[in-house]
């Protein structure tokens, strides 16, 4: 492609060639291959057991596992039986077990520890390869998995079993928290490294054990031996931010065992209630556990770290692919804004076309599609576009793909309540492919349509879908340097967004003039539409809007003057509800939809 | 799975490169049978394995069962349930030996009559306990039975060990699994999995369903693509049958009722796919035994006729030997010479899109090029079959196809 791409270069413009050639390679193969690579990739789906001694204590520990990307099945020993809990270890599908308990553990769970870590202990003796993670209370039974170490027959199995992670490779976590330049973030985490052989876990971090480094890529943890158990101790946040969702931003080097070796890896993990907000050390431990150190989907998050410090403003993602979606925040704070603070949560159920899509699933498409399709209809849709991802992107697709993206991205808003707690960002990003492949105007109505919070926002799109791959750079200084000279070309400006609260039901909602180097334009707002004022890309304005109530546009007012920016679909005033209204009748909400939709993208039918 | 040789995507023009490649046929794959608890392998790893031979044991209704204490001095001299006298050595696994000896009864009179004797019993059976160890046990180990009564035999895997006493995932009812393929036991673990190296080609599907069966490959003549479900008849038991473009769920019933062992298809919906789950759940339930039956959708699951290429390759596979695997979905056929059909280089088949389906000849490529709604995507300009214009059609929805 590269070859192909440089021909290309060649035929249009030969001088760019030569100053490629800057060794005078003039054989082009050589010349790619001689290229400095960055390689990212997405972590496919992997399936997590989730363990625990009660149906409260299960499903904090499920919402943990689900915020860091896990397909996640679960059960606890006050609802299931031995049997039913040994299906869930025994599955081929999964390959992590997670169990857990509080820091203490109360009577309801207490009783049925014992037996849940020798039931997880025996389970590792069957499957080797399952990664075992014991958080909060549950690691006091860490000596268990140390034993059945101990007393392990020789194991039967023909061929090596399969590793959570690539060999020696380290796999670092890049979780919620605050940008790493941040000097106030070092030391703010420990690690401890136990011995097996003891089953006692040391008090101290040693040199070759695991350990924490800031995000800038530093993790030279270098842990030569096949297996251990690896306590990962989060501290809480430095930072008093309590209206910004955040936890330290770590690495977290966990040395994955040798292919061959049939030990287990037992990783000790905060309970599901630390961190701030609650649960984020333990989300960040199994995203570690989860994803490739090299992972596009966390390379997302990063890069929006980066783009909050350039654009000294607040930036959001909400990115949506064929393995699950990422939402993510960053915004910059304290004296001269030299840090930022980043929260951010993968899920794997937030993909376009999950496996195996729920009744939920089914709903949420339904409610988003501008066609008339039964349930099974949809679902067979679904499974066909998880077959063939890029598929069907053109005609009648390209409207269920849309459809299946917008659920897919409410599913995520929904998932991540404290994001949506917080105020609309200056800077409001969409990213995947499935937004990609759809007309400009379409995209900026379909994060209109999600993402509902009163304020101002400008919305892009990254079309090249390069914010994945720039930030698995490790350094932080490098990737900001990057993102500085490509920011311009890489985030494709759809156009301003206004989105005010509280506007009463009337003829007219009130004037807006928009000021700039143009000339002055005039716009009378009407309740419950989406209206478009030409503004291009590029091109910034001032808009005075005054209007007939107060309404909530930041702050409550009726008089309201804001900078917004232009791009490709011109600037959006959404004067629909906030939370959106529509009718829960499938006729007149396929109705509404199609009215707006049909505003922003008129030539679907052509 | 292995391939005979590499994609030969670099003689290809680079355009043309770009469209998906399909492969028809894999060779010697590796297919997979999930075990769970209380189900063990009857092979072990290295094992060769025929079609019809028996590689597995389930146990569908396990139930945790209490084993028994083992007599460790921690644990006291004997357990709450044990009414065996107390040993007094002291190592277990010794004890376990002579305990599972005499569970499995010297004399052989009381020997279970599900167990098959797996390869490596007699080894297993000197193995102290284990996870996933199997175990036979029942009411007699407690006493005489009520009269009237006849002794009940449970047989399933050891689960774990707690506070000196093991669990394990039993039952009274068995189920042998034979392998529908023949190959090499790759690995066999209970409660977990059997994997088989398989021996010969396959065909990859996109879905499949039921479970792996086998029997002689049946290419009826099909109308428009499409069988009608009367053609599914008692002539036909024993038969995998190849049903056009889509199995319907009356397609289905039918075919179980009359002993067909599965169905091959362009494509199968959700609705089906369920509809087929819930009645092996109750045929599970009823006791009653079913004959294996398999289903293999080969793109997916909207309607689309089976490729021509594919098609002319199961005619010529009509009357041999054949199985479904569903994990992965494969057709199994094990024959060292596979007759394939001649293809045009530039032979393209539209797998999704308004053209799905069709197949027809790549002419060139059309660059970046303008769709409904505003939608720019990379096409390419193809002729379908039988048609004189030109389509333009995304590269996306294109796939070519590789043997």
């Amino acid at each position: 492609m590269l070859i192909g791409l440089l021909t290309r270069v060649g035929m249009t413009d030969p001088e760019m060639l030569t100053e490629l050639r800057a060794g005078n390679q003039t054989d082009m193969p050589k010349l790619v291959a001689s290229w400095p690579r960055l390689e990212a990739r997405s972590t496919p789906r992997r399936q997590i057991a989730v363990v625990a001694g009660s149906r409260r204590q299960r499903k904090r520990l499920e919402t943990a596992a689900l915020r860091a990307g896990w397909l996640v099945v679960g059960g606890s020993a006050d609802e299931d039986d031995a049997v039913a809990l040994s299906r869930l270890l025994m599955s081929t599908e999964t390959s992590a077990v997670l169990l857990g308990a509080d820091v203490s553990p109360g009577g309801d769970e207490k009783r049925h520890l014992p037996d849940l870590a020798s039931l997880v202990a025996a389970a590792t003796q069957s499957r080797p390869e399952l990664a075992i993670v014991l958080a909060g209370g549950a690691a006091a039974y860490e000596s268990v998995f140390a034993a059945q170490d101990d007393a392990r027959p020789s194991v039967e199995t023909a061929t090596p079993a399969t590793p959570i992670a690539p060999a020696n490779r380290t796999m670092p976590v890049a979780g919620a928290g605050i940008d790493p330049v941040d000097p106030t973030e070092k030391g703010t985490a420990q690690a401890k490294k136990v011995s097996k052989k003891a089953g006692a876990a040391e008090a101290a971090a040693t040199p070759n054990g695991a350990s924490f480094a800031g995000a800038s890529g530093d993790a030279n943890a270098t842990d030569s031996r096949a297996s251990g158990t690896i306590a990962a101790t989060n501290a809480s946040p430095t930072v008093a931010e309590p209206a910004v969702p955040q936890g330290p931003s770590i690495l977290l080097a966990i040395h994955a065992t040798e292919a061959h070796e049939a030990s287990s890896h037992v990783l000790l993990a905060p309970d599901a209630e630390a961190g701030q907000p609650a649960g984020s050390s333990l989300q960040q431990v199994l995203e570690g556990l989860r994803a490739f150190p090299n992972d596009s989907r966390l390379g997302v998050a990063r890069s929006i770290g980066s783009l909050a410090y350039l654009f000294d403003r607040s930036v959001e993602v909400v990115e949506v692919g064929l393995q699950g979606g990422l939402s993510a925040r960053s915004e910059p704070f304290g004296q001269g804004h030299l840090a930022v603070v980043s929260s951010h949560a993968c899920f794997a159920d937030a993909s376009f076309a999950p496996v195996n899509p729920s009744e939920e699933v089914i709903d949420g498409v339904l409610a988003w599609s501008t066609m008339v399709m039964d349930r099974h209809r949809v679902m067979d849709r679904l499974n066909d576009l998880r077959l063939a991802p890029w598929g069907e992107a053109a005609g009648d697709g390209a409207i269920f793909r849309l459809a299946a993206a917008k659920a897919a991205c409410a599913r995520l808003v929904e998932a991540t309540p404290e994001l949506a707690a917080q105020s609309m960002p200056e800077l409001l990003i969409a990213a995947g492919g499935v937004f990609s492949a759809l007309p400009p105007s379409v995209v900026a109505l379909a994060l209109a349509d999600i993402v509902r919070r009163p304020g101002v926002s400008q919305l892009s799109v990254d079309s090249a879908r390069v914010l994945g791959p720039l930030g698995v750079i490790e350094g932080e200084a490098e990737r900001r340097r990057l993102l500085a000279s490509l920011a311009d070309d890489i985030l494709v400006p759809l156009g301003g967004l206004i989105l005010p609260a509280g506007i009463k039901q009337g003829r007219s909602a009130g004037f807006l003039r928009l000021k700039g180097s143009a000339p002055v334009s005039e716009v009378e707002l009407h309740p419950g539409a989406v209206q478009v004022v030409d503004l291009p890309p590029g091109r910034g304005a001032r808009a005075e809007i005054d209007f007939r109530d107060a309404v909530r546009l930041g702050q409550r007012g009726r008089h309201f003057s804001v900078d917004v920016g232009g791009g490709l679909s011109g600037l959006l005033v959404d004067l629909r509800d906030i939370p959106m209204r529509i009718s829960d009748r499938p006729d007149s909400r396929r109705a509404a939809l199609d009215a707006w939709q049909r505003g922003m993208w008129p030539d679907v039918d052509q | 799975m292995s391939v005979v040789e590499p994609i030969p995507g670099a003689e290809l023009q680079p355009e043309f490169a770009r469209v998906a490649a399909r492969r028809v046929l894999v060779f010697s794959p590796t297919i997979r049978y999930r075990l769970g608890p209380g189900d063990r392998a009857l092979v072990a790893p290295g094992d060769a394995v025929v079609p019809g031979m028996p590689i597995a044991e389930r146990t569908p209704d396990a139930e945790l069962v209490g084993v028994g204490r083992l007599i460790r001095p921690e644990n006291g001299k004997s357990g709450k349930n044990d009414q065996r006298p107390a040993r007094a050595a002291n190592d277990s696994s010794q004890l376990w030996k002579n305990d599972m000896a005499d569970r499995a009864g010297s004399s052989g009179k009381d020997r279970p009559p599900m167990a098959i004797k797996p390869v490596a019993e007699g080894r297993d059976r000197r193995r102290p306990p284990a996870p996933g160890k199997w175990w036979v046990g029942g009411d007699e180990r407690r006493g005489k039975p009520a009269k009237g009564k006849p002794a009940v035999r449970i047989g399933g895997t050891l689960l774990f060990e707690a506070r000196g006493q093991w669990r394990a995932a039993a039952g009274e009812r068995h189920e042998i699994v034979e392998s529908p393929v023949a190959g090499v036991v790759r690995e066999a673990r209970n409660c977990v999995e059997v994997t088989i190296d398989v021996s010969g080609a396959a065909l990859p599907g996109a879905v499949a369903a039921g479970v792996p069966s086998r029997g002689y490959l049946d290419v009826p003549r099909l109308t428009d693509g499409e069988l009608w479900v009367s053609a599914l008849d008692v002539a036909r038991s024993g038969a995998v049958v190849v049903a056009g473009s889509r199995i319907t769920a009356q397609a289905i019933s039918r075919a179980r009722a009359v002993s067909i062992r599965g169905l091959v298809a362009g494509s199968v919906g959700e609705g089906e796919l369920r509809d087929l789950h819930a009645s092996e759940l109750r045929q599970r339930a009823s006791l009653a035994p079913s004959v294996p039956f398999g289903l293999i959708a080969l793109d997916g699951h909207q309607r689309r006729p089976i490729a021509t290429p594919i098609l002319a390759l199961l005619a010529a596979l009509a009357g041999r030997e054949v199985a479904i695997v569903t994990d992965p979905p494969l057709l199994v056929f094990d024959v060292a010479d596979v007759p394939l059909p001649d293809l045009p280089p530039d032979w393209i088949r539209a797998r999704s899109g308004p053209h799905a389906g069709r197949e027809g000849r790549w002419l060139k490529s059309a660059g970046l090029y303008r769709f409904r709604g505003g939608i720019y995507l990379e096409a390419a300009v193809v002729r379908f079959v039988d048609e004189i214009e030109t389509t333009t059609v995304p590269v996306a929805d294109l796939e070519r196809f590789v043997f």
